[in-house]
């Protein structure tokens, strides 16, 4: 009995060693990295951007998560006139920081938030690193976005304009107040730390409140057409389908299949019926964040409640995709990115976007000075 | 006379009444029936006869994707099976020391994938420049620690279960270790071989697919399921489904077939 306890605990020990190993290796490299970075750092200042990228392609160092957010390195890559190959980055900043990835992808309200600051969770990379920006690239495409089915939206006209107006009203709430927003959304159940949610608020305010050439936005919401037709057109060059019906139905849409500027337009004009339907739930690309913000603000404030809704928001990031969660009824309205309503409507969905809350791409290259 | 006739009416029943049923499913999927059961539509359940196409149209991408998910569940299912049969031969030959190994193997048996893949991702970093060759070790690495989990503990009950009296008698004869090995415990450890083959044959295909998923370097069948679901495109990610199926079908046949002409052989 006595040594059949002595060996459970011996596997015990050695599973937690294991795991600890792992943790321990990778701080390891990464002290190591720190004298190699300094001896870098006069040589690598010269490089243009283009250099850059050229030679983090040419070593295989060029990072993105896929799953559908790819498709803007897959552009800039072929601007370059490269090869449309990258490593898989895990939901960690990990590999950027072993220098097994040396340009790694990055949301501006997100990992690069993690890379640059010190708070907990984050590398303190601090002005050590630069970024390389999908809008002044020329590649960007649209995200976080607003969208519904057609038929939702042709059988609840009103419900879908009020649930616009009370959105954007709890959006320029959270613009203006970007803190209290980021505290609102760390009280709804959040998955970061609160000062990273603060980071995240201020971040994504900048992606609300200007567009991909830099000017500020002043009606948030809006579908830019530039912006939209840009985002079609890279979609329909970099989205790779292997149905070919599929691939077909990708290449026939415009941007009149992909969007529906009217419910937007009446809900800013304030021409709002009676809702449809009032019991509505609305699901996230991702776990409770600041990145959708205005939604969170928008129920706390009571700004649903005001135009007669009840809403329930669920949050993404689980098994089922948003795409497939309001294709399927399980859920009203969603949050996505452009492009992946894209490519769920090529597949034969049948979504439509009606409120275009992001007005850049937040995506960027990182890279250590 | 008669009773073996009637044996042979069982035996047909038992294969043809689940082929029926299956027959049965196929047509109810494919005349749309099946997706009014479970209230789904054609783009989340495409009908059979899409997804063959599917499969048709990507026959080559298919093979890619195919011969990188076979080279891991093979090396990674041969590295494990002989990693695990050394170690019950250890822990045979030592057995004070030998079954608190074996103990331990059978832990990293209860971790699971999910929890090994971004572990040994960590770990090969550092064993080769490219990518795919980093990334493939990587995967193997897991298939390899999940198969000689089951093997090790199937095979150690094969070299030390033996028939009794059978090690007394071979000692009477003044045997030594090797021969003891060779003669008997080899030989009795065959049918436990394949018993746990059953199992890690299935797993270590699971594994290689889910392994995929945590890949540094994009490539597989089951990353190729994720890459399609995760755009919402379920045709395409039915098609790498079938081809996944196909794969543990087609290794667990061939393991029925090696089983039956080893296992009558010996015993």
């Amino acid at each position: 009995m006595k040594r059949r306890l002595l060996t459970t605990m011996t596997a015990f020990g050695l599973t937690a060693a294991m795991l600890a190993g792992c943790g321990s290796s990778s701080s390891g490299t990464a002290a190591k990295e720190d004298t190699a970075e300094t001896e870098q750092t006069e040589e690598a200042a010269e490089l243009t951007d283009e250099e850059r990228i050229k030679a983090a392609a040419a070593e295989g160092k060029i990072g993105n998560w896929g799953l559908g957010n790819e498709y803007e390195i897959l552009a800039l890559l072929t601007k370059y006139g490269l090869p449309t190959d990258y490593l898989v980055q895990d939901f960690t900043m990990d590999g950027f920081d072993d220098d097994s990835i040396t340009l790694a992808s990055a949301m501006t309200y997100n990992e690069l938030g993690l890379v640059v600051n010190d708070y907990d969770g984050g590398y303190g990379y601090g002005d050590s690193v630069d970024i390389i920006d999908m809008n002044d690239e020329g590649v960007a495409m649209l995200e976080d976005m607003l969208f519904c089915t057609k038929s939702f939206a042709e059988e609840n006209p009103n419900t879908v304009k009020a649930f616009i107006a009370a959105s954007i009203k709890g959006w320029e709430y959270a613009c203006e107040h970007p803190d209290e927003a980021a505290q609102i959304v760390y009280e709804a159940g959040s998955s970061v730390s609160s000062d990273h949610q603060a980071y995240m608020a201020s971040e994504v305010k900048k992606l609300v409140e200007t567009d991909m050439n830099g000017n500020s936005v002043s009606e948030i919401g809006k579908m830019d057409e530039t912006a939209m037709q840009q985002t079609l057109d890279l979609a329909k060059q970099y989205i790779q389908l292997d149905d070919s019906a599929a691939a077909d139905k990708l290449q026939s849409l415009t941007l009149d299949d992909i969007r529906d500027t009217a419910f937007y337009e009446a809900a800013m004009s304030g021409d709002i019926g009676t809702p449809e339907k009032t019991d509505i739930k609305i699901q996230m690309k991702w776990l409770p964040q600041a990145q959708f913000m205005g939604y969170y603000v928008a129920n706390a404030k009571g700004y649903y409640a005001e135009y007669g809704l009840n809403v329930e928001i669920i949050s993404g990031g689980g098994d089922i995709g948003e795409t497939t969660a309001v294709q399927n009824g399980t859920v009203d309205f969603g949050v996505t990115w452009v492009s992946n309503l894209i490519a769920a409507d090529a597949a034969g969905m049948d979504l439509v976007e009606v409120a275009q809350i992001y007005q850049r791409s937040g995506l960027v290259l990182v890279y250590k000075k | 006379m008669s009773t073996h006739k009637k044996i042979n009416t069982e035996a047909v029943k038992s294969v043809l009444y689940p082929v029926l049923f299956g027959v049965l499913i196929f047509l109810l999927w494919e005349f749309g029936v099946l997706n009014t059961i479970l209230h789904t539509d054609t783009n989340i359940l495409p009908p059979p006869s899409r997804i063959a196409s599917i499969v048709a149209e990507n026959s080559s991408k298919i093979a890619d994707n195919l011969s990188a998910t076979m080279t891991v569940i093979l090396i990674g299912l041969a590295a494990g099976s002989v990693l695990g049969y050394l170690a019950a031969m250890f822990a045979t030959r030592f057995p004070y020391f030998g079954s608190g190994a074996l103990t331990v193997l059978s832990v990293f048996n209860a971790i699971p994938i999910v929890a090994l893949a971004p572990v040994f991702n960590n770990w090969t970093k550092d064993v080769s420049s490219q990518a795919d060759v980093r990334s493939t070790v990587a995967k193997i690495l897991v298939v390899t620690v999940v198969c000689s989990a089951s093997m090790s503990i199937n095979a150690y009950r094969g070299l030390t279960e033996l028939k009794p009296f059978s090690l007394d008698l071979m000692k009477s004869y003044a045997a030594d270790n090797k021969t003891i090995f060779m003669k008997l415990r080899f030989r009795n450890s065959v049918p436990y071989i394949f018993t746990s083959l059953k199992v890690s044959v299935p797993t270590s295909v699971i594994t290689a697919l889910v392994s995929e998923y945590f890949a540094e370097y994009r490539a597989g069948i089951g990353r190729q399921i994720r890459d399609n679901i995760s755009i919402a495109q379920y045709s395409s990610g039915w098609a790498y489904i079938v081809v996944a199926c196909l794969i543990g079908i087609a290794m667990y046949i061939i393991l029925m077939i090696f089983e039956g002409i080893f296992v009558k052989r010996t015993s």
